[in-house]
């Protein structure tokens, strides 16, 4: 049965009896398609919060409701106009992470990971508790896109830099500037080996996973002749050795005419040389083949594993129109009809789920110091999805079948029950779960799973997982509930646990 | 089309699929979930052995020994013969006398003595001066080219992932990795591999022995109305979990008197020896034994971090070939490192990072006791950068493990790879 074919009869229950709860159950978590004649906009306020956000709390909903949905979704397009003061000040807690690269050579041993866990803990962090979700869950799609594996040893001065200053700095900017900044990024630089990549004995691996990975895509018409010359171009964009800065070297550089696909330059200086490299990089950003690689991996992103063909040929175009701007290709794709029809197409990720569980959970950061987060950064690898983690340059798969194995399912029931009980990580501030019992205690154990389930903010359950939720109590959707019973005692954590481990929690 | 999930999903956006290669061919992603979930389907939870039963695949289960850290490879097997070892390491080198020489060349670190029977019944072989293509000194590089197993090309996905989607459809424990939480690079790709820390800990926490049965149910009627790419991997999940818990909760008793040492490698290899003997569909698994990053303070012949280490391993290789008795006729166990260590002891009683390695094979099938390989020599001609050169590329030993007695085609695990193979291996009767 598909995933937004809901049986509106389970359903009508929990708006009722989700009690004081704000109300979820708008026309939003209806099919819109089936059950009303025309989709309301962006598929729904919790639609449209599946997709922007790891994880939506009731409050949240509530607070789009408020607002309006596209107010909301403008403000997360401009994440600026956002207020995140707790996040502002939670930041503060990672130091490490404002150095630039001689600095934090200054302060560790050479080689030291330290700063690449911080920047892991950092991105985990943002992910949970940032109000500006839209914009943390662009920072982890560019981050994958432009991967520059964390921690990875050839970076561990760097990695953090080029978080700051290519990924967050145009994340919601223009995707050429972006681009541009890799070229002139030591991380990027030393990761793919162009640093030492010289006109002489150039080094193709930046050259290629330019183009094959960060632009034009694997489909487009280049030849090894075209990835010989993108290396020719780049040769030069190095690293200084002492201070690990960026250094254009022109004695690296290749000198003489180069062409890749439609770009050729005379290239008759070394001195002029980088201004070429920077052109070419300028000319892939625009190219319309990486206009669609984009707009098919941002459709991969928010709408289907499939992305409509029709959408894409949109965002492309868009994507050249606006001159590779960012936002006007996501403004569009959320506004789109595939967008508001796309329920049910995504599974999230084990890294997207585990986020979602510690937002729903609304589990806090430590009062003090980044210990327990630095468990949760553990606990992300246990789950088999370490944010920034993937080992080779193409970065996280985004489809739900490269998720699905045994170890990714385990992983991520074995973190909901860890966070649902509060065992680990011990040093985060937890809010009881008895907060997500409805008051007054509902009648039936019926009503109480869907209390939880509202309170949890889980799409509507089916009868039959409803049923077997309440059959793992002991008891009958229509028994009597009682309040010393230990589904709302102690064994409360591990219905919410089976709650989150339902195929309907498992969607993005 | 409805809301639904699409039945068959596309390759990940970003997916290289080398040179002439259609891994779809072998295992289209969703595919080969949907399999899973027929497989399963067709057991119930109690008769999950049934549904595991072996599929098709009629060759040797390869067991990859990963020594991370850089595995000295000429402290293990030693190049006692070559006239140019004496005075390479006068405070860390193991004498001539205390070597258990397996010929005229070399001899067998005193610490490895637990192998000698393997090695005398002929089911232990060497091949040394074991190298990459494209040798580089730092770990990370090294290890994932290593696993990526495919210099030269862009491919993404790692060597034992495209061993996996030749193999086939199997069951969840078909590519299994013990030891690490996330499975090791690789693994990486499309095919859905089960990694587990030890089989005792690939279990549902927070279920009791009492109420784990009621999680299963629920579990399961939780994924009512689900599409299929998400029930078929929770289905599996659970049938695989009822698996382990049923291999997990007896005291293991290794056979024939085998004592693995009580450690990881000890530990994971007699986790993979009980995935074998309960006959779960295992084809390939991966176990780390790490540590070997010996730059300071190695240690003497006798005891010390290096002898410890060694100690280690031929224990737990020993056990897990005297547990498996006559089974290792179908096993066959490869160890691996990114890559070797400085010919040139340093001045901290330890070595640096170098390049040529040892690479020790065990199995039934195995033609063994012979070192294999060319040996390129120590004279500081035949040195590179003061390293052991590399001869033999470790992918032709695997390639030919696959070829031999996996009965699989190694093409399109490694691609490019010449056809030389060293023969250190009899074919499948």
């Amino acid at each position: 049965m598909p995933l937004t074919r809901r049986r509106l009869g389970a359903l009508t229950g929990a708006t009722v009896l989700a009690g004081s709860a704000p109300t979820v159950l708008d026309s939003a978590w209806a099919a819109p398609a089936i059950s009303s004649k025309k989709t309301p906009r962006y598929g729904g306020i919790a639609h449209l919060l599946r997709r922007t956000t790891y994880g939506a709390t009731p409050a949240l909903v509530h607070e789009v409701h408020k607002r309006g949905a596209e107010a909301w979704l403008e403000d997360q397009l401009h994440p600026h106009r956002v207020r995140d003061t707790e996040m502002d000040h939670l930041l503060k807690r990672w130091p490490s992470l404002e150095r630039n690269t001689w600095q934090t050579r200054k302060h560790l041993s050479i080689g030291a990971w330290d700063t690449m866990f911080d920047l892991i803990d950092a991105h985990i962090a943002q992910a949970i508790w940032s109000k500006r979700q839209l914009f943390e869950i662009m920072v982890d799609f560019w981050s994958n896109h432009l991967n520059v594996t964390c921690p990875s040893s050839d970076v561990w001065d760097s990695r953090h830099v080029f978080d700051r200053e290519v990924i967050r700095k145009h994340a919601l900017g223009s995707f050429s500037e972006m681009l541009c900044a890799t070229g002139r990024s030591p991380a990027m630089l030393n990761y793919l080996g162009n640093a030492q990549s010289t006109g002489k004995a150039p080094n193709e691996n930046w050259g290629r996973e330019l183009l094959e990975l960060h632009t034009v895509g694997l489909g487009a018409k280049y030849s090894q002749k075209d990835v010989h010359n993108s290396a020719l171009i780049l040769s030069g964009l190095s690293v200084e050795p002492d201070s690990g800065a960026f250094l254009w070297a022109p004695w690296m550089h290749y000198v003489g005419h180069v062409k890749v696909l439609g770009f050729s330059s005379p290239n008759r200086s070394a001195a002029k040389g980088e201004a070429v490299a920077m052109d070419y990089l300028r000319y892939l950003a625009h190219h319309p083949d990486t206009a669609r690689h984009l707009a098919t991996k941002l459709a991969t992103l928010f709408v289907s594993d499939t992305p409509p063909h029709a959408l894409v040929t949109r965002l492309a175009a868009t994507h050249r129109h606006h001159g590779t701007q960012i936002v006007p290709v996501l403004r569009e794709l959320f506004a789109s009809k595939e967008f508001a029809h796309a329920h049910g197409k995504k599974v999230r990720t084990p890294y997207e789920d585990f986020i979602a569980t510690a937002r729903v959970l609304r589990i806090r950061p430590p009062a003090h110091g980044t210990e327990g987060i630095r468990d949760l950064q553990w606990m992300t690898g246990s789950v088999g999805q370490p944010p920034m983690g993937w080992h080779a340059p193409n970065g996280y798969p985004d489809t739900a079948a490269a998720w699905s194995s045994t170890s990714a399912t385990l992983g991520r029931w074995n973190a909901h029950i860890s966070l649902a009980a509060q065992w680990w990580p011990t040093k985060l501030r937890y809010t009881k779960l008895a907060t997500l019992v409805p008051k007054p205690l509902p009648k039936t154990y019926g009503h109480l799973i869907d209390g939880l389930v509202a309170a949890l903010n889980v799409p509507a359950l089916n009868v039959t997982q409803r049923a077997a939720l309440t059959h793992f109590v002991g008891h009958k959707p229509s028994d009597r509930l009682v309040a010393t019973d230990e589904a709302v005692g102690w064994r409360l954590p591990y219905l919410v646990a089976l709650i989150l481990d339902s195929s309907r929690q498992a969607e993005r | 089309m409805t809301g639904d999930l699409p039945a068959q999903p596309p390759p990940p956006a970003c997916e290289c699929e080398g040179p002439g290669v259609s891994r779809r061919g072998f295992l289209g992603g969703a595919a080969g979930i949907a399999a899973l979930g027929l497989v399963t389907g067709t057991g119930t939870l109690g008769s999950t052995q049934l549904a595991f039963a072996e599929q098709g695949h009629a060759g040797d289960v390869l067991v990859v020994v990963s020594l991370r850290g850089g595995f000295d490879g000429l402290s293990a097997v030693v190049p006692f013969g070559d006239p140019h070892w004496a005075g390479q390491r006068p405070n860390i080198g193991v004498p001539e006398s205390q070597l258990h020489q397996v010929d005229s060349r070399f001899g067998l670190h005193p610490a490895l003595a637990p192998l000698v029977p393997l090695w005398d019944a002929g089911q232990l072989a060497i091949v040394h001066a074991v190298g990459q293509q494209d040798p580089t000194m730092s770990h990370f590089e090294a290890m994932e080219e290593m696993e990526r197993a495919a210099p030269g090309s862009s491919m993404r996905t790692g060597w034992i992932d495209r061993m996996a989607g030749v193999a086939g459809v199997g069951t969840p424990f078909a590519a299994t990795s013990v030891g690490p939480a996330t499975a090791p690079s690789s693994m990486s790709g499309t095919y859905p591999v089960t990694a587990m820390q030890s089989l005792a800990s690939f279990s549902l926490a927070g279920a009791s022995p009492d109420d784990v049965a009621s999680w299963h149910t629920a579990l399961r009627k939780l994924q009512h109305g689900a599409p299929a790419v998400v029930s078929a991997p929770a289905r599996t999940t659970l049938a695989a979990l009822n698996t382990a818990q049923s291999l997990s909760t007896v005291d293991y008793a290794p056979a024939n008197g085998a004592s693995y040492p009580k450690d990881d490698v000890g530990g994971s290899l007699s986790n993979v020896a009980q995935l074998i003997k309960a006959k779960v569909g295992l084809r390939v698994a991966a176990v780390d034994c790490g540590n070997w990053d010996m730059h300071v303070g190695l240690g003497s012949p006798t005891s010390g971090w290096m002898h410890d280490n060694l100690t280690g391993l031929g224990q737990a290789l020993t056990a897990f070939a005297a547990d498996l008795g006559t089974a290792m006729s179908n096993v066959v166990v490869v160890t691996l490192s990114e890559f070797g260590r400085r010919v040139m002891e340093n001045d901290s009683g330890g070595l640096d990072h170098g390049h040529g390695n040892a690479v020790l094979v065990m199995g039934g099938g195995v033609k063994g006791g012979s070192v294999y390989g060319r040996w390129p020599g120590l004279a500081d001609a035949d040195l590179v950068l003061g390293n052991l050169a590399g001869t033999t590329d470790y992918r032709s030993i695997l390639a030919e493990l696959l070829e031999t007695r996996c009965g699989l085609r190694a093409t399109h695990v490694f691609p490019g790879l010449s056809s030389h193979r060293l023969g250190l291996t009899k074919p499948r009767t």
